[in-house]
């Protein structure tokens, strides 16, 4: 998996292209974790080219989640493909992580 | 479960095709079964499904470089790794040695070179030998822990398949009788291997201990709170569907805890799904999971599978498809858990895959039919 960040105004925009499985979700923790040390305290991941999200990927975006309440802001998410929005649906995990149609409004009515 | 194996298995990680088919020819003519990968990200989910003994790593890779899938991969992998790369200056070799190499040759390599490297390392089994009698020993603690047969129950019968995706894995199933009542467990562990399977292990075990307390929310809340602990420090989670059957009624009570691929599927075919209820134990605490209920009619089956089946199916519509089809297509409860548990077989890179059917027998209940 490829992951980008993209700093804006009012928040940081973390992209993971690929399969967010349990190769991938060690890279995803680490970049949001530096970006949370770096200062961010509103991220927002943007699904849309995540191909697949199994049981470590979805394992990885909650303790991230953890990671930015602990430091005082908060992660969302945006773009949410069909087979990442069912994971988190079955383990009703979308009652935490509210899906957003895009990032820029993930924070905006915050 | 796959038994040691003759053949040894070793995987090329090279992005240039000249060179890749180079090393794919040399290692094949020294009697290995060669997979390729372009790329680090291929590299990485090859070795999890794959397992091969022997791994050729070239460094400079686009996208994840070859060191960094050398560290990744070394948090499950055993493989003999030797790194060929273009860079050949001691700070290089000394890198790639440090990210888990065993060996570093540097390009251009002459293929005498590397067969004779190759040969040596495997001339030293160092611990391999261990692991893998260590890793049989796990695979039969883990059988070991599995229900054998159907629990003795007049009017039901139950079956589980179960394919762990390497020799061990994170699913978990189990059930038994107490107090007159027919306990069944699914579970479903982060992760695959052997650190998913000790703690689906401890799973099984926090469940079996609250298998007396008087009603299933509160027993439910007491093992995972006993969980909750252990498996946040491990940073891993488990999804559970729990199940408390009356047998004289078909009347029970069950947790879904995050699993929610549960159904109830009758004699022709159709299928009543049970709701998904509540986060999985030790990702998110925050409320208390509750017990919901549902009748088990005379001639229907209670259907439970693995998030694996779903993978392999792709859609949640489809997965209860599937439990259909295998209930009409199918005569005895096993043959219908392994229909299910086979959808996954043609995906090289599947999950654990778990089916569990608990049937009722049609006519009266709570008489022995068998």
């Amino acid at each position: 998996m490829q992951v980008t960040v993209e700093r804006h105004d009012t928040y940081t925009e973390v992209r993971g292209e690929g399969r967010l499985n349990m190769a991938a979700a060690p890279k995803l923790k680490d970049v949001i974790s530096s970006e949370i040390s770096a200062g961010s305290r509103q991220i927002v991941v943007d699904l849309s080219a995540t191909e697949f999200m199994d049981s470590s990927g979805l394992g990885a975006l909650i303790g991230c989640l953890k990671m930015a309440r602990q430091a005082g802001g908060d992660l969302r998410i945006s773009q949410v493909p069909p087979q990442v929005l069912m994971v988190l649906q079955l383990t009703s995990m979308d009652r935490v992580l509210t899906p957003y149609p895009d990032s820029a409004s993930a924070f905006s009515r915050a | 479960m796959a038994p040691p194996s003759s053949t040894r298995h070793a995987l090329v990680v090279e992005d240039d095709d000249d060179i890749r088919s180079l090393l794919v020819h040399t290692l094949n003519r020294e009697g290995f079964t060669v997979s390729e990968a372009p790329s680090g990200t291929r590299a990485v989910e090859l070795v999890q499904t794959l397992d091969p003994e022997l791994i050729t790593l070239d460094v400079q890779l686009p996208g994840l470089d070859g060191l960094e899938v050398c560290r990744q991969l070394r948090e499950y992998s055993n493989a003999y790794v030797v790194m060929i790369s273009a860079r050949s200056t001691e700070i290089d070799k000394l890198a790639g040695l440090e990210a888990g190499a065993d060996d570093y040759l540097s390009k251009p390599f002459s293929t005498r070179e590397l067969r004779a490297r190759v040969a040596a390392l495997f001339r030293r089994p160092r611990d391999l030998v261990t692991d893998s009698t260590e890793l049989e020993r796990a695979v039969e603690v883990q059988r070991g822990l599995l229900p054998e047969a159907s629990p003795d129950l007049p009017g039901y019968e139950v079956a589980a398949s179960f394919r762990p995706s390497q020799a061990v894995g994170g699913d978990l199933y189990d059930w038994h009788v107490s107090s007159g009542q027919l306990h069944v467990i699914l579970a479903d562990v982060m992760g695959k291997g052997m650190g998913a399977a000790m703690i689906a292990a401890a799973v099984r075990s926090a469940f079996r201990t609250v298998g007396n307390m008087p009603g299933l929310t509160s027993a439910f809340n007491h093992a995972a709170q006993s969980l909750g602990g252990a498996l946040e420090s491990s940073d891993s989670y488990a999804t559970v569907f729990k199940v408390r059957l009356n047998p004289a009624n078909g009347r029970f009570s069950y947790v879904d805890a995050g699993h929610g691929i549960a159904a109830i599927v009758g004699p022709d075919g159709s299928t009543r799904r049970l709701e998904p209820g509540g986060p999985p134990v030790g990702l998110w605490v925050e409320v208390p999971w509750v017990a919901q209920r549902a009748d088990l009619n005379p001639g229907e089956s209670l259907i439970l599978v693995s998030d694996g089946v779903l993978d392999a199916v792709g859609d949640l519509e489809g997965t209860f498809t599937a439990m259909s089809q295998a209930v009409l297509a199918h005569r005895t409860v096993q043959d219908v858990a392994d229909h299910l548990a086979r959808l996954a077989q043609d995906d090289p890179e599947h999950d654990d895959v778990t089916a569990v059917v608990v049937h009722r027998h049609p006519d009266v209940p709570g008489k022995d039919h068998r």
